[in-house]
């Protein structure tokens, strides 16, 4: 099927530009529909971290160093595998108009919504990179190593449609798989390594920065800003493999159960 | 000479099966799991195959509930078929009361959105992009959102995408019920034009005149069978005789 679609990409060349129109639009409905706009996309991570400094650094004490630095990174990461599930769990039913009438691939809806997403991600990045560089005080500067951010990222994209594909599709046959999917989230949340020192969490949570998918990540994604190492490279292929093994799984539900959206929902 | 195929249809059917109790909750699943639900089959579509090559106009007969409108969604890739297979070589577009667009988004992104997912390129969408804004009439509301609209100025902005974007095939149901009488005219005027060249058009229609004016070949079916396909003159026969 992944062959399929490439191939498909590459005799009918409008689909980026597709892809590339939808994401813009999906991005432009969120953000400028209300008075604030785009900077409510910038204000959410910072009004974040401030709860989390306060709860974390001020009242408890971990005394992690440049903690701000080290929850912003963690919380923009972990911020875009959320909006990508959570907020696509009903996309084949807002997005019905889309395959209603065509045969055009249900696939392509997922990956425009996502591009969207990073839309947004790469603004709050660009912002983590002035706070880290510019207002934290005493952090080296970034280095060359900063670039496994990419890498890092395709990780995180590829579980996030995966997760994507896997509840959309369950949601066509159980509606209240959005609220199984909100508490498996806080839960997830809680289990993943974005606010605690990872020495803690990795003492009172062994495994957990395997088990959980999302923990390499952001685990990886704080080497390569701050620490300015290469990533743990056992840990990234290992989610990379999690996130393909979701992926097949993904597109299979899709073949099974979303095939049969335009009927059911 | 060889005509090239625009679908093809083997031996595909389509039953839908209507539950009396909605197990459609992860709660509903669980606790009757061994309570199977109760659902009621509905033959929508019975085993039927055929071929429609590109370029011809095809009319399609019955009366209410034989089971066109399922045909046509299986046709244009919407429903998957239950058995057999069915090709389908090009883009699609169904078009009954309206086409896909988002009542979220304006006008003018909708036309842009509607016009991609037919294949079009952003170019080509620009050039053709006042075309369908006059046709459509709807030139001082191209930045509202079309929520705002009144039903019968959506149809007729489904109307002019569809005609000035068009699929390569494209599946029309009932589409001459759109708009008032002078929109209708300009319709019916581009059918007669050569919009319809080259495309392969589908045509679900009770107008009897239409069918006849335009399609090479009619199809009839009578209770989600296919009772006939080929002489459009003869399914006509076929269908009003049905109806007596």
């Amino acid at each position: 099927m992944i062959i399929g679609i490439l191939t498909d990409w590459v005799r009918r060349s409008n689909k980026a530009e597709r892809l590339w129109l939808l994401a813009k639009i999906e991005f432009k409905l969120r953000y400028y529909e209300n008075k604030l706009g785009l900077l409510w996309a910038l204000i959410k991570p910072l009004m974040d971290i401030a709860i989390y400094y306060i709860v974390f650094q001020t009242i408890m004490k971990q005394n992690v160093p440049a903690f701000a630095s080290y929850l912003f990174i963690g919380l923009i990461l972990w911020n875009f595998f959320v909006e990508s599930t959570t907020g696509t769990v009903q996309i084949l039913n807002t997005k019905k108009y889309l395959y209603e009438y065509s045969n055009m691939n249900k696939l392509e809806i997922y990956v425009s919504t996502l591009l969207s997403n990073t839309i947004g991600l790469f603004f709050n990045f660009i912002m983590f990179l002035i706070f880290y560089n510019f207002i934290e005080r005493g952090t080296a500067f970034s280095t060359i190593h900063t670039l496994w951010i990419l890498p890092l990222f395709i990780n995180l994209y590829i579980l996030s449609l995966a997760s994507s594909l896997i509840l959309s599709n369950i949601y066509v046959i159980a509606k209240d798989i959005t609220q199984v999917w909100q508490v498996f989230c806080s839960f997830l949340f809680f289990l993943s390594p974005i606010f605690y020192k990872l020495d803690i969490f990795k003492a009172r949570l062994p495994k957990f920065d395997y088990l959980n998918p999302i923990a390499g990540i952001i685990i990886n994604a704080r080497k390569a800003t701050m620490e300015g190492t290469a990533p743990d490279f056992g840990l990234f292929v290992w989610d990379l493999g999690y996130a393909v093994i979701l992926l097949l799984l993904g597109i299979f539900l899709l073949n099974k159960l979303g095939s049969k959206a335009a009927e059911k929902l | 000479m060889t005509k090239a195929l625009a679908i093809q249809a083997k031996s595909i059917s389509k039953t839908f099966r209507i539950s009396e109790d909605s197990h459609n909750t992860v709660k509903h699943r669980l606790f009757n799991l061994f309570n199977p639900p109760r659902t009621k089959k509905v033959e929508a579509l019975k085993t039927m195959d055929f071929e429609i090559y590109k370029g011809e106009c095809i009319g399609l007969l019955g009366r209410n509930g034989c089971g066109k409108s399922t045909l046509i969604k299986l046709l244009a890739g919407v429903y998957p078929s239950d058995t057999g297979n069915i090709n389908i070589f090009g883009t699609t577009l169904l078009m009954n009361l309206g086409v896909g667009m988002s009542h979220e988004l304006t006008a003018r992104e909708n036309i842009y959105v509607s016009a991609s997912v037919l294949g079009l390129k952003i170019k080509e969408i620009d050039e053709i992009f006042d075309k369908i804004v006059d046709f459509a009439e709807l030139r001082e509301f191209i930045d509202s959102k079309i929520k705002f609209f009144s039903s019968g100025m959506v149809a007729r902005l489904a109307f002019s995408i569809a005609v000035n974007a068009g699929a390569d095939i494209m599946f029309l149901d009932e589409i001459f019920a759109v708009g008032d009488m002078k929109f209708q005219e300009k319709a019916i005027k581009v059918f007669e034009s050569s919009w319809i060249e080259g495309k392969t058009v589908i045509l679900v229609s009770h107008s009897m005149d239409t069918i006849k004016k335009y399609c090479n070949r009619t199809a009839f079916m009578k209770n989600g069978s296919l009772v006939y396909f080929g002489n459009t003159d003869k399914a006509i026969e076929m269908y009003v005789e049905d109806n007596h």
